[in-house]
């Protein structure tokens, strides 16, 4: 992986006023947005997951890369809308209802994020009807849903159910500081991931399958 | 109060889960009681008995106190839980105490007054509190740690200025159960932990942890020793050995962590003036999978075996509240159930 361009750099240290420059400088170079998210933002964020799996950078580490990474796409998101490129990828994400902790849905919907799927992010205390909507508005093809406590997880079950009662047949991946392997497999959900930086394998294993 | 109160449970080998969640759902109305005092004294008396347990430990209810911070700015009710501050706000309010902070107080009079336990009261931590009003509470924290201040960031004043008003509040709740009677106070600071916190910053610098946490952390502990009233400390979140030996030096009559920590090796950074407390991992007690009645058995005769070893106070008990999880009630108190026996 490429850490050594200076834009992926400056995302992987959380440079965040350093980057503006540096995405002007990639565009004056004749670089598309498509090119810069490729080549530079998804290898970055790409080595931000890796080493928070390694434990040698930590959450905060992990939010500061994303909030660096969002200054880029603040530059690039129009310009990729202006060109007509889409994602390969989307994905609903949301805290279940009843649960108001959004720590580890934001970290993976940044790592989502990172890896080029358009992730809509419903927020937290989602009921399973707005999963539902949303999923079926934006044709999702990855749902994902988080619980931390264990007084919420059976809204996992609800929301699980809930879309398969739709007729809706996302891929859907639950994770969550009490959830398991076997409560996604009890619970009829397709995936599981214990961490943010696991979640983008995950996902693309899921997506790709 | 005296301190050795706490250390002859040790000696005596009580095992204790904070179990009040657990009893209190098995009640048709649960979510009227908690606005009922006196109910609410019932149910903390109840889970006590059933568990043997000389402690009225309270129902662990860590949104109260946001609840009346923003109930007294004028904030919905229906809109408290998901509220967050985007500006800092320049202006002091009065907080009067909510329905339910008054049922508290009026469950801990009951226990004073009624019964034969210790009245136990309860609050967040001013750093665990001001988490809740931030939607983004970790980033200022690191930039802060990286040397910003309120001037550089924006955001960075925004959390000094929460953590203020989230200190006000919590001494203010607090002095009301000490009014009440409580004579212990179970601080909760779950969220001072390596999530918030970034170990990597950490080994430079405890700078803004000693100012976020620690300092208004050891004001409560002030406040509560003016009143003769213990400090049962509790933080079940991941944890460094630095953020251990700062909580010893609260001095509290209790430590309480969570299943991350070795609580054998953590004797190594606590006094043995107190007790540690917990930490079977009880919020796995809902999976069968992940901990088993067998395994329940095997980890609490492990810690009782260790902490005998190194001979440090210790009450065998839960890392946290211990849940009641809809569809799992029966497996979560089979395991309680295991581990209160005798091994």
């Amino acid at each position: 992986m490429n850490d050594s361009h200076p834009l992926s750099a400056a995302i992987i240290a959380g440079k965040r006023k350093e980057v503006p420059e540096l995405v002007q400088a990639c565009i004056s170079a004749g670089e598309s947005a498509q090119f810069i998210v490729e080549n530079h933002l998804v290898p970055a964020m790409a080595i931000v997951g890796e080493k928070f799996k390694n434990n040698e950078i930590f959450v905060p580490e992990m939010l500061i890369a994303a909030r660096a990474m969002k200054e880029a796409l603040k530059i690039l998101e129009p310009m990729l809308v202006e060109a007509g490129v889409v994602a390969e990828f989307n994905a609903v994400i949301g805290t279940v209802e009843g649960d108001l902790h959004d720590i580890g849905k934001n970290l993976v919907a940044m790592m989502w994020k990172g890896a080029n799927i358009d992730v809509i992010d419903l927020g937290v205390n989602v009921p399973p009807a707005k999963f539902v909507e949303a999923i079926r508005e934006h044709n999702a093809k990855l749902v994902g849903l988080s619980a931390l406590l264990t007084t919420t997880m059976p809204a996992m079950r609800e929301t699980v159910k809930a879309i398969r009662e739709a007729g809706l047949t996302p891929k859907i991946m639950i994770g969550g500081a009490p959830i398991t392997s076997e409560y996604a497999n009890e619970i009829g959900a397709d995936g599981y991931a214990s961490d943010a930086g696991s979640a983008v394998d995950a996902a693309m294993a899921l997506l790709k399958s | 109060m005296d301190r050795q109160y706490y250390l002859n449970h040790a000696a005596g080998g009580l095992k204790m889960p904070i179990g009040t969640h657990l009893v209190l759902h098995e009640h048709a109305d649960h979510a009227s009681i908690p606005d009922d005092g006196r109910r609410l004294g019932g149910v903390i008396e109840e889970a006590a008995r059933r568990f043997r347990c000389p402690m009225a430990l309270p129902l662990m209810d860590l949104k109260l106190e946001k609840e009346a911070l923003l109930l007294a700015r004028g904030i919905a009710a229906a809109e408290i839980d998901s509220f967050h501050f985007d500006e800092t706000p320049a202006d002091d309010w009065e907080v009067p105490l909510t329905r339910k902070m008054d049922a508290v107080c009026e469950a801990i009079h009951y226990i004073a007054t009624e019964t034969d336990l210790l009245p136990v009261g309860m609050g967040i931590g001013p750093f665990s509190l001001m988490t809740k009003l931030i939607s983004d509470p970790i980033t200022p924290v690191f930039l802060a740690s990286d040397g910003a201040t309120a001037d550089d960031e924006e955001e960075v004043g925004l959390v000094e200025r929460l953590l203020e008003l989230s200190s006000k509040t919590i001494r203010l709740y607090l002095n009301a159960q000490i009014q009440a009677g409580a004579k212990a106070i179970i601080l909760c600071e779950p969220a001072a932990n390596k999530v918030y916190f970034s170990p990597n910053q950490l080994e430079e610098s405890y700078d803004v942890f000693d100012r976020y946490v620690m300092k208004l952390n050891h004001e409560i502990r002030e406040q509560l020793r003016a009143a003769d009233v213990d400090l049962i400390f509790h933080d079940c979140g991941e944890l460094t050995d630095g953020m251990v030996s700062r909580y010893a030096a609260l001095d509290p009559a209790m430590i309480s962590l969570g299943c991350s920590r070795q609580l054998w090796e953590d004797a190594a950074l606590i006094p043995k003036s107190t007790v540690l407390y917990g930490n079977l991992p009880t919020k796995q007690f809902y999976s069968d999978e992940l901990v088993s009645v067998a395994k329940v058995r095997e980890l609490s005769n492990q810690l009782l075996e260790r902490m005998r070893d190194v001979g440090h106070p210790f009450i065998l008990g839960s890392e946290c509240d211990v849940l009641s999880v809809p569809g799992y009630e029966q497996t979560i108190k089979a395991k309680v159930d295991e581990f209160l026996k005798d091994g």
